[in-house]
């Protein structure tokens, strides 16, 4: 309970902050906003994510994520073109069972997806993030609650463009469930909904913060301790970081393989896995 | 001038001491006083006696007293209180001596009279009174035992008047007891003498009458029933003859020497019971006194009786017959009382005639000899003439070497007769101590031969009980078995239920194969070793019937916890999963296997302790350090490779 508490305390912050930050950049907007929010068509995306937890020590891990985003275009319908390449790592503490944090850096590769564009091809874009993962169990059920904050540099794809930078402020909320256990134990199925809300915050955000809102259910199964399948359908939206009354939609189908292999000796592993309870 | 004062002094006290310190040393030489605590036998008391030291030697010398009485005792309960009261000369008691005891119960009621609180006592009140010479009673001494009640004289219980001279009784005495009175005289040497006479108190005349001649005892006359009768004792007076006491001993020569249908009570109740009486009085005060000094106070009235000392080759003789009477009665004793022989006489009829045989033997031939041993421990033998003791000791004839008995239960009807072969090496003829070791002697062999034959008797008796009993335990087993297999075919897997049916048919075959079987010999080892095997099968069936469980064991065991970061919870984690599936995939089938095609009583056994070694063995695993042994089993399929890489012959061999 004193989690959540906690927890809450740190999403109101976050709102309060992030609210006072879009007021007062709306006021020097360039784009004319609309007068009633428009809702653009929906993408179609999907993405292949790897999620990684090398563990190195009885508390330390090595996060390593490689993620691979597609986007629909003219000519790609659905499956469409390679969009983005994540390469997100850092470094986890594992406080407890029930909380650890993370910290580390991102080169994403952007892809110019547009075909019509004569701008460069690839550009990257830098990141530092950091992580507070809460973990709950709650009945067979575990419960999660991920505030996740981004310090990002991101170009356009513009020759010369300059970086520009922003702060992203996520907060995650998400269930697993198992299926065909009482338990979230290997061979089992789990169904996991989940939802998060990107808010960002900068020079360039004017009117835009809300970023993103992820709705998303994914399927998964534990096929060991240490891999597991997931695969799930996200919804999303958010405003345009140009103009703050156009809404960006899409629809990603989302494949991962989370992996955690422990190269530690047995001798080393075997008392702390349990850690502090 | 100071020097020679001190000398003066000096010698001046040096003879002081020596006129004071010598006479005391030599009075203290001379007597002692003792006052204080004692006991003397069962005696405990307070006593006050003289006495002087010689040598290392304490010598009572000079008056003794001892007394007992508390009071408080008699108030309570009762009170046993005596009194000793005398003189000793150089450690023997010498002069007048008087002896009380006193057993009293009080009524709890105390009067005061003039001065003086009285108890009103009632009781038993023993007074003795007479002197000594030298440790031997010497002039007239009365033993008087009263019963007391209420303070006063209410019966006399016992009275007898001796006067002795130097020890030995003289002139007449009289000893009376509550239901008669003997009277009689001695010589001058003790030897009784004349007519000795008992009165029973309600009578006039003499009721029994023994007449001494010398110490020689010619006639006894009693009346039995109103009827007088006379017992001649024929004295033959070139006899030799031979003076002893008139005590029990005499007595059951008398019975000895007497023809055996002039047999008297009187010999038991009347004047040999007086006398007898009377002994135990003076051993009484004989104890006290020995145990205080020298004494020897004991009434020796003496009699003569003819004499047939032992020769040399009688003395062999009879330990020849103590030896073989020891032996002959240990065995038909453990006979007579084996249990099982007195059920298996029931139902077998040469076992009867065996332990009739046993029977006869033991009344006709042992016990008169154990009167022999007897006579002999008592000193008697010697006063008896050899063919009288025979026929006392067999009345109707010495039994012959061939033993008859009946040859029913009951002994009626027909008789069957045992007879040692050698029997005609034995002569029981003549009326001499020779005979006698002859019967002895044939009492042991007889009995030593029944003995041997009926042990075959009874260890084939024995073992058909055992095969019964080993067969009632098969049958249990049996029943136990099927029960098992039963109960656990019915939860287990099928390839699990094979097995166990080829146990149940192994059981099943075995024990047909014992029912087939006739000879008794074999049979019986064929029975125990089926006893063994369905040991081992049982042990089997259980073995395979945990299997299920165990496996499940074993899966628990092999299970690690892992922490999995993305859910943020501990799973569990099968490990070591080579070998797990070495023994799912190997070893159980192997075992199974065996069970269902290798299996018999033989082998079970070794099978059983696989399983069990293996199951042991794997719980073990777990915890050890088994990388390289999980590289060798990656692609062993041959169970016997597996189980030396797992070290299990090893440990069952340990076991």
């Amino acid at each position: 309970m004193r989690h959540y508490g906690k927890n809450t305390a740190w999403v109101l912050i976050l709102f309060l902050i992030c609210s006072s930050l879009s007021l007062s950049a709306q006021e020097e907007g360039q784009e004319v906003l609309p007068l009633e929010s428009k809702f653009k068509e929906p993408l179609t995306k999907v993405w292949f994510n790897t999620y990684g937890n090398i563990r190195i020590s009885k508390r330390l891990f090595w996060v390593a994520q490689t993620h691979f985003r597609l986007q629909e275009t003219e000519s790609t319908p659905f499956v469409g073109q390679m969009a983005q390449i994540y390469n997100r790592h850092a470094i986890g503490y594992i406080y407890s069972k029930k909380f650890n944090v993370s910290l580390g850096g991102v080169l994403r590769l952007n892809f110019n997806t547009n075909e019509a564009s004569m701008d460069r091809n690839l550009v990257p874009e830098w990141r530092i993030w950091h992580q507070y993962l809460f973990a709950m169990p709650l009945s067979s059920v575990m419960t999660y609650h991920r505030i996740r904050i981004e310090h990002r540099w991101s170009q356009g794809f513009a020759e010369n463009s300059e970086y520009i930078f922003r702060n992203r402020w996520r907060y995650m909320f998400r269930l697993k469930v198992p299926l065909n256990s009482h338990k979230l134990e290997p061979k089992t199925f789990y169904v996991s909904p989940e939802a998060e809300l990107i808010m960002q915050s900068g020079k360039e955000v004017v009117a835009s913060p809300m970023e993103d809102l992820r709705l998303t259910t994914t399927l998964g199964y534990i096929v060991t301790p240490r891999l597991t399948f997931a695969a799930g359908l996200m919804y999303s939206q958010g405003q345009e970081l140009s103009n703050g009354g156009i809404y960006k939609q899409s629809w990603t189908l989302r494949f991962h393989m989370y992996f955690s292999p422990d190269f530690r000796k047995v001798k080393n592993k075997l008392p702390e896995i349990h850690f502090n309870d | 001038m100071i020097g020679f004062k001190t000398k003066y002094l000096f010698i001046s006290s040096v003879f002081l001491a020596l006129f004071v310190c010598i006479p005391l040393a030599l009075q203290g030489q001379e007597k002692l006083h003792y006052a204080g605590p004692l006991q003397v036998g069962k005696y405990k008391g307070e006593a006050g006696y003289d006495y002087k030291v010689v040598g290392k030697d304490t010598l009572l010398d000079g008056p003794f007293l001892m007394e007992r009485s508390n009071l408080q005792a008699l108030l309570e309960n009762e009170d046993s209180s005596f009194l000793f009261s005398g003189t000793f000369k150089d450690h023997y008691p010498n002069g007048s001596w008087r002896f009380q005891f006193g057993e009293f119960q009080s009524n709890s009621q105390t009067q005061v009279i003039d001065y003086q609180y009285r108890v009103l006592v009632s009781g038993t009140q023993e007074e003795v009174n007479g002197t000594l010479k030298e440790g031997k009673p010497d002039g007239a001494w009365t033993y008087t035992v009263n019963r007391i009640k209420d303070s006063e004289l209410e019966q006399v219980l016992f009275k007898s008047n001796i006067v002795f001279e130097n020890g030995i009784p003289q002139r007449s005495f009289r000893i009376e007891n509550e239901s008669g009175t003997l009277v009689g005289r001695f010589l001058r040497n003790g030897l009784a003498h004349d007519e000795w006479s008992l009165y029973i108190t309600d009578e006039v005349e003499a009721v029994e009458s023994w007449f001494f001649n010398d110490g020689g005892l010619e006639k006894v006359q009693g009346k039995e029933n109103d009827e007088t009768k006379v017992v001649q004792i024929s004295v033959n007076r070139e006899e030799q003859r031979k003076t002893i006491n008139l005590d029990a001993r005499y007595i059951n020569i008398l019975q000895l020497q007497l023809p055996v249908s002039d047999t008297l009570n009187v010999f038991e109740t009347g004047m040999p019971k007086l006398l007898a009486e009377n002994a135990q009085y003076y051993k009484k005060i004989d104890d006290i006194l020995s145990e205080l000094g020298e004494s020897a106070f004991l009434p020796e009235f003496k009699v003569k009786v003819a004499h047939f000392p032992l020769n040399a080759m009688e003395k062999a003789q009879l330990d020849s017959i103590r030896v073989h009477f020891e032996k002959s009665r240990t065995i038909s004793e453990s006979l007579l009382n084996s249990t099982q022989l007195n059920i298996l006489k029931l139902s077998d009829e040469e076992a009867l005639f065996l332990y009739s045989v046993v029977r006869a033997i033991s009344e006709n031939f042992i016990n008169p000899i154990e009167k022999v041993v007897d006579y002999q421990e008592q000193g008697i033998l010697e006063f008896v003439r050899r063919d009288q003791l025979i026929r006392k000791l067999w009345p109707k004839g010495k039994p012959s070497v061939k033993i008859e008995v009946g040859k029913e239960a009951d002994s009626v009807g027909s008789t069957r007769t045992f007879v040692l072969p050698n029997a005609e090496r034995f002569n029981f003829d003549g009326n001499t101590m020779s005979s006698v070791e002859q019967l002895a002697q044939y009492a042991t062999f007889g009995l030593d031969s029944i003995q041997h034959l009926l042990n075959n008797k009874l260890t084939k008796e024995q073992r058909q009980q055992e095969l019964i009993a080993l067969e009632e335990e098969l049958i249990a087993q049996s029943n136990g078995l099927n029960n098992l297999i039963d109960s656990v075919g019915s939860t287990t897997t099928q390839v699990n239920k094979d097995a166990l049916m080829q146990i149940k048919a192994i059981a099943d075959k075995s024990l047909s194969r014992y029912s087939a079987m006739e000879e008794v010999t074999s049979k019986f080892d064929y029975a125990r070793e089926l006893v063994d095997c369905y040991t081992q099968l049982m042990a089997l069936t259980k073995a395979v019937s945990v299997l299920p469980a165990q496996w499940e064991e074993i899966q628990e065991r092999y299970q690690d916890g892992v922490w999995n970061p993305f859910t943020a919870t501990v799973m569990n984690e099968e490990v070591k999963k080579r070998i797990t599936a070495s023994y799912r995939k190997v070893l159980v089938p192997y075992f199974l296997e065996w069970a269902q095609s290798d299996l018999s009583c033989d082998n079970a056994d070794e099978l059983v302790l696989l399983m069990q070694g293996t199951y042991r063995r794997m719980m073990e695993l777990r915890e050890e350090e088994t990388s390289k042994l999980e590289r060798k089993l990656r692609k062993e399929q041959d169970p016997k490779m597996v189980m030396q890489l797992f070290n299990i012959q090893n440990q069952v061999k340990e076991k």
